[in-house]
């Protein structure tokens, strides 16, 4: 099979369309027929060594395709099966082996590039709004880069909920895809510092909770921006880590909480990502969730995706077609 | 009136007996004769310096008596109200001028000496478990300290509301007062590891929330003690404060929440300081909550009062008693 080899840490440059013997499956595994793979910032930081993994490895954890051979202990899936994943490592390729533990059906309605596209952005979107804070009506809701690959499903889910939210983004562009997402107001954060305008947004009072996947950048001022009690939910750091931090900062501010969070952990049982993602599919299904699907690439252009994703111009999601 | 006055910041010596004049009420002010006042780790973090106020301050931020005297504007209490009081300086003195608003009502079948027992403590242990971190039945809780002033009523409300609780002690005696209290569980840590038997106890599960007021020395092992997506609820640092902490941990450990909660803006409203004081104070009238009071000390002897709290001799609650 054809897939994106990594045979050394570094730019886009290094990912490479080889020639790949497909991989047997264990007992528990199958193997899966590759429609869709999705674009991470995580596949980036594996590709230039900031993750690390033993070399050389096919990069990529999100697609959706179709089962074309099972191992003799799978139960769950048969050959001929739509489904997608995240977390399977290996997804730039024609084929992939997995876990049928990971993999999660795909309704009739939704199309391998959708289920693709969802899996990571959507399901973080969604244990985001659900329970890491348990969003409820009325509540306020700051929510940074809003317009990027989860802010923009996180608004549309937030204002469901019916909360208020308050969105940052870069650029007029992406303010008014944020608007259009649903974003009560939205701050363009390179024009106007986010800090004193949230403030005003709500009185002084401060939000209910900062939902940050940029971490360095906009920690400090974070602290500043909930009320009394607020939390703060880091689920990305994608402008960098945040340096060590004094709990008493929490206690400072106002008995502040704060979780650094992780999809892993919001669908470690089956039946959780089972939920998940049906609930997901179903917003979806329903037309409640509309996805931005951003540039669909073949697989050999897996280094130019990288480049549009990492020159951070890109709106949507990024996707390769094997 | 004599007063406990602090001139310069430093060990228990630095508390002095003076003769003050009786305060007078300000408008919005009461003038409570106190019966008695509460003595605190927080009294001892203010002597050292840890804690800033202007020199010279009357210590103590804790009391109860009658009010004495009322200023023009004041119309929620009237002289001869029995009234009880926390987190404002100067309660080791025979008369406190407190703005009336922070004063709340102590009900028959609850004494001046319980009241001013539970104020802290008490309305302490009821945030906690109540609200930043609402406990549920069957959920477990790990206790650090369990036999102190705040732990022996944390273990009876969480007990209360149905949950497992977990407690940490460092001795034989201790561990009998926490079983007392209601705990199902007692690890003796001078004799074993409280993080290898906490996930024995919860069959490596972990528990949903730790409470911790110890800090220093319990902290990172007590994040290995937590379920997934668990909360670290840090409320002291007796064992001195918890170094910055890399957020990493947080996600790698299994996407864990802290915060860094104080009484403070947990009573911050004035519905809610009534609300969470007349909740207190029915639990105590009503025998369900049991207040240890192990020593009442004449006013005369903050200082010995303070070297007992500090040499964590103690199990319960001290008072001065003007």
């Amino acid at each position: 099979m054809k897939a994106i080899q990594v045979q050394r840490t570094g730019g886009p440059e290094v990912m490479e369309l080889e020639e790949v013997p497909v991989r047997q499956p264990k007992p528990a595994e199958v193997v899966v027929k590759v429609a869709v793979a999705g674009v991470n910032s995580i596949d980036g930081y594996f590709r230039d060594g900031r993750y690390r993994t033993p070399l050389p490895f096919i990069p990529g954890q999100e697609g959706a395709g179709v089962v074309t051979a099972v191992g003799e202990q799978a139960k769950t899936v048969k050959v001929g099966d739509r489904v997608a994943w995240s977390g399977v490592f290996g997804s730039y390729a024609e084929f992939v082996v997995s876990s049928e533990e990971v993999l999660v059906p795909v309704p009739g309605p939704i199309s391998d590039e959708e289920a693709a596209a969802a899996m990571v952005h959507g399901l973080t979107a969604h244990y985001l709004a659900n329970d890491a804070h348990k969003l409820k009506a009325g509540e306020t809701a700051l929510v940074h880069a809003a317009a990027g690959g989860v802010g923009l499903l996180l608004v549309q889910m937030a204002r469901a909920i019916g909360a208020r939210v308050i969105g940052t983004v870069s650029s007029e562009e992406k303010a008014q895809l944020a608007r259009e997402a649903g974003a009560d107001a939205v701050i363009v954060f390179t024009q106007q510092d986010f800090e004193p305008e949230v403030k005003r947004l709500t009185d002084g009072k401060g939000v209910e909770v900062v939902y940050d996947g940029v971490g360095k950048a906009t920690f400090e001022k974070n602290l500043n921006v909930m009320r009394q009690r607020g939390m703060l939910v880091i689920y990305g750091m994608s402008s960098g880590s945040i340096l060590p931090m004094d709990p008493t900062k929490l206690l400072e501010k106002g008995s502040l909480y704060m979780a650094r969070t992780t999809l892993a952990h919001f669908t470690a049982t089956r039946e959780e990502l089972l939920a998940r993602t049906s609930a997901l599919f179903d917003m979806i299904a329903k037309g409640r969730l509309k996805l931005r699907i951003g540039k669909t690439y073949p697989l050999a252009e897996a280094p130019q995706a990288h480049r549009d994703m990492e020159a951070r111009k890109m709106v949507g999601k990024l996707l390769l077609i094997p | 009136m004599k007063a406990i006055q602090l001139k310069q910041v430093g060990g228990p010596e630095a508390m002095e007996v003076v003769e003050l004049p009786v305060p007078q009420a300000k408008a919005k002010e009461a003038v409570v004769k106190l019966a008695a006042s509460g003595v605190n780790f927080i009294d001892i973090y203010f002597r050292e310096g840890r804690y800033k106020a202007p020199l010279p301050f009357v210590l103590g931020q804790e009391g109860a008596g009658v009010v004495s005297a009322v200023g023009t504007d004041v119309e929620s209490v009237k002289v001869g109200d029995r009234v009880a009081w926390i987190g404002l300086l100067g309660s080791y003195g025979e008369y406190e001028a407190v703005p009336a608003d922070r004063l709340v009502a102590i009900p028959q079948g609850v004494s001046d000496q319980q009241a001013a027992a539970a104020m802290l403590q008490g309305m302490t242990a009821h945030y906690l478990s109540h609200d930043t971190y609402p406990l549920k039945r069957g959920e477990t809780a790990l206790v650090h300290a369990a036999a102190g002033g705040v732990g022996l009523l944390l273990v009876q409300m969480a007990h209360n509301i149905g949950a497992r609780v977990i407690a940490t002690v460092s001795t034989e005696e201790k561990a009998k007062l926490a079983r007392e209290a209601g705990a199902d569980e007692v690890i003796l840590y001078t004799q074993s590891d409280f993080e290898a038997e906490t996930k024995r106890l919860t069959g490596g599960k972990g528990v949903d929330v730790v409470y911790d007021s110890v800090g220093k020395t319990t902290f990172d092992k007590g994040l290995n003690t937590l379920r997934l997506r668990g909360m670290m609820v840090l409320f002291g640092g007796s064992s001195g404060p918890v170094p910055p902490f890399d957020l990493i941990a947080l996600s790698q450990k299994g996407s864990l929440y802290v915060t860094r909660p104080t009484l403070l803006n947990y009573t911050a409203a004035r519905e809610e300081l009534v609300a969470r004081s007349s909740a207190v104070f029915s639990m105590i009238a009503a025998g369900k909550l049991k207040l240890r009071i192990e020593h009442r000390y004449p006013l005369a002897e903050a200082q010995q009062a303070h070297r007992d709290l500090e040499g964590r001799k103690t199990t319960g609650k001290l008072l001065l008693i003007p």
